[in-house]
């Protein structure tokens, strides 16, 4: 990347309240993705050499996960504890409460099991809202071409349709389960859901609660799951590797208890991945707004045991990463400040794109200007301006009342966003794709659901802000119904890990290091090895709890 | 950049001036896999840490990703609550709104117990008016209390501070969650509900909206 321009510079160039000349440019939306999206270029795929997918295209870093061995091998796993139950939920955000509360209501007896604690997730860092088409002006029909085309057209129009039809319902399913939205004027019978425009929409279609729509959400979202006696939660207790039987379905899975230390296989009728993205594997060396366990965990498993994958190639970049300062780089500024109206600036003091156009084409805008010298550099940080105080003159009071994180985050950044723009970059923040499903959530695997981030298809190649946390509750509802359903069937003879030793044959034939072991659970700088750790137990270290291995 | 030195559980550590807690936990090749969540946001409420800045003798409750590291800080990760058995309602079981006071004491008993220590106020990361949250519940005036709630992450803090185990982030949250369970019927919302149930907003497949520009 060329050096941009001074942040002194561009400051003094910077005048809140002005009108900024907008950059001419006659680029198609197709040449700037292809020029400056992540997504395109050289390096930006290869092809998976085995598995289901063989020969189709992969991020290059999650392809070495992807093609990996497993973490644990029959040694393992001899004599460890064997506990039974219908419905294997793995994963503790949005999407795997839903499935929960759905399939215990169903009366099926749930254990949920999530990496960390219930709720962190991608869900409760979700701030922009939530999308249903709810407005006069506004039809399921326009929010089904929206989603195609924002996803260019690589969605499945079926589960798109099922989706957005599902809407208004998860909003009063929600509302039921006590969560709060924004209304136009404040009166709860009666009044209208507020709905706000999300960049790359033809209606006004988001729906919200504040600027923190996923902590409203989760906070009920877990205290409805932590209540349901049918649900047994289990906190700090990854999956490390799933469990077939002779036939090749999905029977369960091997849960490390990081308290413990101890590995636990869960025998169930259906297993549900609910494990969301890829954030912290840091794809392309891009900082992530992601969550500390967004390691690709649920991917990784099933495309292992056979579950067939798509668009491994289509990562989201969300255009408005802090840049600046960098112990804060990758946290997210929400859609949000761009739907109220928010400019993006670059170091001439130039608008150079519509900020309102989808996430992929605002990104990639972002990133040309930084390529082609017109980014600003601050302390070895690169990015553009993000002009609140411009948004705060015209909209007096916009920041206390409907931007509350924005503001916040402006502190924790050292400055009042009233007065000084934000310096942004893109931030890898969302995987398009992943395994494939049906309209219930099941994958090619018998016995095995996926839903949420950690599946692909609904989508396409670009997510429309807004449609993720519709797409959780939507497919979280459905699959856990259809597991519960399917739950009536006789559970599998036999539960093991004969996948694991057909893939290390995969591997071998193919060439492929062996050592190289995946999912990898946490980011590489939580410094922590899972033989290590299990190997700890009866340790000196083995009491140490809190904080602190 | 300037390093500094401070403990965290017992452990002395250098980090730069300006990281977070949790970054210089890492910073300094420690393993960290719970008490953490969202990584900075600071709406995940699972990295409590209690602090003391060098030359206090208070110790505070803080969030470790929002707190930044000082010189001769001492830091100590507060482990996350299990689940209690404690305050167990079914939401869709509250019937009456005009038994709201009664459905709430039953619930959460120990509420009218609050001794105005201000325990919960001084835990409370966020700088929220916890007691006066759960004094407000209590006298019926729930718009308010859920007002003083509006914010609260869930870290439990004002649990742990709680010495009549009021538990006032769960009875914020049972106070929010029944007010718009209970009074939230939105009117564009409803009509839309009614024309999907009347078969009025069928999905066209074929519209040319649907297909990929040629």
């Amino acid at each position: 990347m060329p050096a941009g321009i001074p942040f002194e510079d561009a400051r003094k160039r910077y005048r809140p309240g002005a009108v900024p000349t907008v950059r001419s440019d006659d680029t198609s939306v197709d040449e700037l993705l292809k020029g400056y999206h992540p997504d395109h270029g050289l390096n930006a795929r290869v092809a998976l050499s085995i598995g289901v997918n063989q020969g189709d295209p992969c991020q290059p870093d999650l392809a070495r996960y992807l093609q990996a061995n497993a973490l644990i091998d029959d040694i393992d796993i001899a004599g460890a504890q064997v506990i039974s139950t219908d419905v294997l939920i793995i994963g503790g955000g949005g999407g795997g409460c839903a499935a929960a509360l759905i399939a215990a209501k169903q009366g099926a007896q749930v254990i949920l099991a999530t990496k960390l604690r219930l709720g962190d997730s991608n869900t409760v860092m979700a701030e922009g809202g939530i999308q249903a088409a709810v407005g006069e002006d506004d039809s399921p029909q326009l929010h089904f071409e929206d989603t195609l085309r924002a996803g260019h057209f690589c969605g499945e129009p079926e589960l798109v349709a099922q989706m957005v039809m599902d809407g208004p319902d998860v909003i009063r399913w929600l509302i039921q389960l006590g969560v709060m939205f924004d209304l136009e004027e404040g009166r709860p019978m009666g009044g209208n859901l507020l709905r706000k425009k999300p960049g790359g929409a033809s209606a006004a279609r988001i729906l919200s609660y504040r600027d923190y729509t996923g902590l409203e959400m989760m906070r009920v979202l877990r205290e409805a799951v932590d209540l349901d006696p049918a649900v047994e939660v289990w906190n700090r207790c990854p999956a490390v590797e799933l469990l077939s039987d002779e036939r090749g379905r999905c029977a369960g899975a091997v849960i490390y208890n990081l308290e413990s230390r101890t590995y636990v296989l869960v025998r169930a009728r259906a297993v549900i991945l609910a494990t969301g993205g890829a954030g912290r594997l840091h794809l392309n060396a891009f900082p992530t707004s992601n969550h500390y366990g967004a390691t690709a965990d649920g991917l990784v498993l099933a495309y292992r045991i056979g579950a067939h994958l798509r668009e491994l190639d289509s990562f989201q970049y969300h255009p408005t990463g802090i840049a600046y300062p960098a112990h804060l780089a990758g946290g997210l500024i929400s859609e949000a400040a761009r739907s109220a109206g928010a400019k993006l600036i670059n170091g001439e003091g130039e608008r150079f794109v519509d900020e309102l156009k989808p996430r992929d084409v605002v990104a990639s805008a972002i990133l040309r200007e930084c390529a082609q010298g017109r980014g600003i550099d601050r302390d070895g940080q690169t990015g553009v301006f993000l002009d609140t105080p411009t948004l705060e003159m015209e909209n007096p009071g916009i920041l206390a009342k409907r931007l509350v994180t924005l503001r916040h985050l402006a502190r924790k950044c050292g400055h009042d966003a009233a007065l000084e723009p934000f310096l942004v970059y893109p931030t890898l923040h969302y995987q398009n794709g992943g395994v494939a499903i049906d309209k219930d959530g099941a994958t090619s695997v018998p016995g095995l659901f996926c839903v949420g981030e950690v599946t692909g298809g609904i989508h396409g190649r670009n997510r429309l802000m807004g449609n993720a946390l519709l797409d959780i509750l939507s497919m979280g509802r459905r699959a856990g119904a259809k597991a519960a359903e399917s739950g009536a069937g006789a559970m599998a003879g036999r539960a093991g890990i004969g996948h694991v030793h057909a893939w290390q044959r995969q591997l071998t034939l193919a060439g492929l290091p062996l050592h190289v072991k995946a999912p990898q659970l946490f980011p590489g700088y939580a410094h922590f090895d899972l033989r290590v750790d299990a190997a700890l137990r009866r340790g000196k270290w083995g009491g140490a709890g809190g904080g602190v291995r | 950049m300037g390093l500094v030195r401070l403990s965290i559980e017992g452990h002395q550590v250098q980090a730069p001036a300006n990281c977070s807690i949790l970054q210089a936990f890492l910073y300094a090749g420690e393993t960290l896999v719970e008490g953490v969540g969202c990584m900075g946001q600071g709406v995940c409420g699972s990295c409590r840490v209690m602090v003391r800045h060098s030359g206090e003798q208070e110790v505070k409750t803080a969030l470790g990703c929002e707190t930044l590291v000082e010189a001769g800080m001492q830091v100590a990760f507060l482990d996350y609550f299990t689940v209690s058995s404690r305050h167990r309602y079914r939401l869709d079981e509250i019937g009456d709104s005009w038994q709201a006071l009664r459905t709430l004491s039953e619930i959460f008993p120990e509420a009218s117990h609050c001794r105005h220590c201000s325990g919960c106020d001084r835990a409370c990361p966020k700088g929220l008016d916890v007691q006066r949250g759960v004094n407000l519940a209590v006298a019926g005036e729930l718009a308010e209390s859920s007002d003083v709630f509006d914010e609260c992450v869930m870290c439990n803090l004002c649990t742990l501070a709680c010495p009549e185990h009021i538990r006032p982030n769960h009875l914020g949250l049972f106070v929010r969650r029944m007010i718009a369970s209970q009074s939230l019927r939105p009117a564009n919302l409803m009509r839309r509900l009614q024309q999907i149930e009347r078969g009025e907003m069928k999905i066209d497949f074929d519209a040319p909206g649907a297909q990929p520009p040629r």
